[in-house]
């Protein structure tokens, strides 16, 4: 683990050389990440959309440079990737290294995926930030489903107190659908914006509620990226 | 309510999420609601505020956590009437 924003480093190079992709105003979407970071200590939960298997990964890199996460490993994102896509192919092996991990089995044993949430939520409350995708999985229509909305999500929110959502909305301008990788020399268009989902519900209602809320606030800057695109 | 009653009507609010109607036609204690009924992890938290609502209970999160099986669904439920 201490020597993943080396590696960190290694692969934004060979990500860039290779893939060719390029993240569109990344020097403006860092900077307001940063704002964001300092604005509070309030634990932030970071909630993408999902499209590819390397949304993690770009999501840290378009929040962060290489030379960043160097700089500041404290401050990576952990992640919570989906088991059965461990080891496909060598790229998504290093890519599983090199991020901090805490592997999920989607639909598994509940008990499994509770211990899972309550890592997530132990992490954000001694100052660590988590990216977590309340879809649960890649969008299969492209777009954000506002009724995919992981319960899990939700109960992380309402379990932390005072918890922001930052809300990322990253997308490959030629990503028509779902993909693992977006295509080679995209340019990824990133928005962010950062809520802080409150409910009056309870139980297993509260936390459906509060991961509804990121879903619809993903939905809308969705809405605003194909607004723009016109 | 008997336990036998409880199980029905588990069964019938989760018969609009089985995705494997053949399963819910074997379906017993045992029956995993993901893997044998393939009912979408996803949709579970939708399953269990049904619960709720129908048999005017409280589940917290924590409770969804011991919820594989149909079996487990009716003995949390029959605990909280």
């Amino acid at each position: 683990m201490l020597t993943s924003p080396l590696w960190l480093a290694f692969v934004v190079l060979a990500i860039r050389l290779y893939f060719r992709y390029r993240i569109a105003d990344a020097k403006a979407v860092r900077a307001r990440y940063r704002r964001i970071r300092a604005q509070s200590d309030a634990p932030l939960l970071i909630c993408a959309n999902h499209l590819t298997l390397v949304d993690s990964f770009l999501i840290a890199w378009a929040l962060g440079s290489g030379g960043y996460w160097l700089l500041h490993p404290d401050e990576l994102p952990w992640n919570t990737p989906e088991s059965t896509n461990f080891g496909k192919t060598w790229f998504s092996r290093v890519l599983i290294y090199v991020m901090k991990c805490i592997p999920i089995t989607r639909g598994g044993a509940r008990e499994d995926v509770g211990f899972v949430l309550d890592r997530v939520k132990t992490l954000l409350m001694n100052g660590e930030t988590a990216l977590i995708f309340p879809e649960a999985g890649r969008s299969r229509s492209g777009r954000v489903d506002e009724d995919a909305a992981a319960w899990g999500v939700g109960r992380i929110i309402g379990s932390v107190p005072g918890c922001r959502v930052l809300c990322v909305y990253l997308r490959g301008r030629k990503q028509a659908s779902w993909s693992d990788f977006p295509e080679k020399g995209d340019t990824l268009d990133v928005s962010l914006a950062c809520i802080e989902p409150k409910s009056d519900a309870r139980g297993v209602r509260r936390s459906r509620d509060l991961a509804q809320q990121v879903t619809r606030q993903l939905a809308r800057m969705e809405e605003e990226y194909f607004n723009a695109r016109q | 309510m008997e336990q036998s009653e409880v199980m029905e009507r588990v069964v019938k609010i989760l018969t609009p999420w089985v995705k494997d109607e053949a399963a819910l036609s074997q379906v017993s204690m045992e029956t995993n609601i993901l893997e044998d009924l393939k009912v979408n992890s996803a949709r579970l938290v939708d399953v269990v505020i049904a619960f709720e609502d129908d048999f005017d209970i409280e589940i917290a999160d924590e409770d969804v956590d011991q919820v594989n099986t149909v079996g487990d669904a009716v003995n949390l439920i029959c605990g909280k009437l």
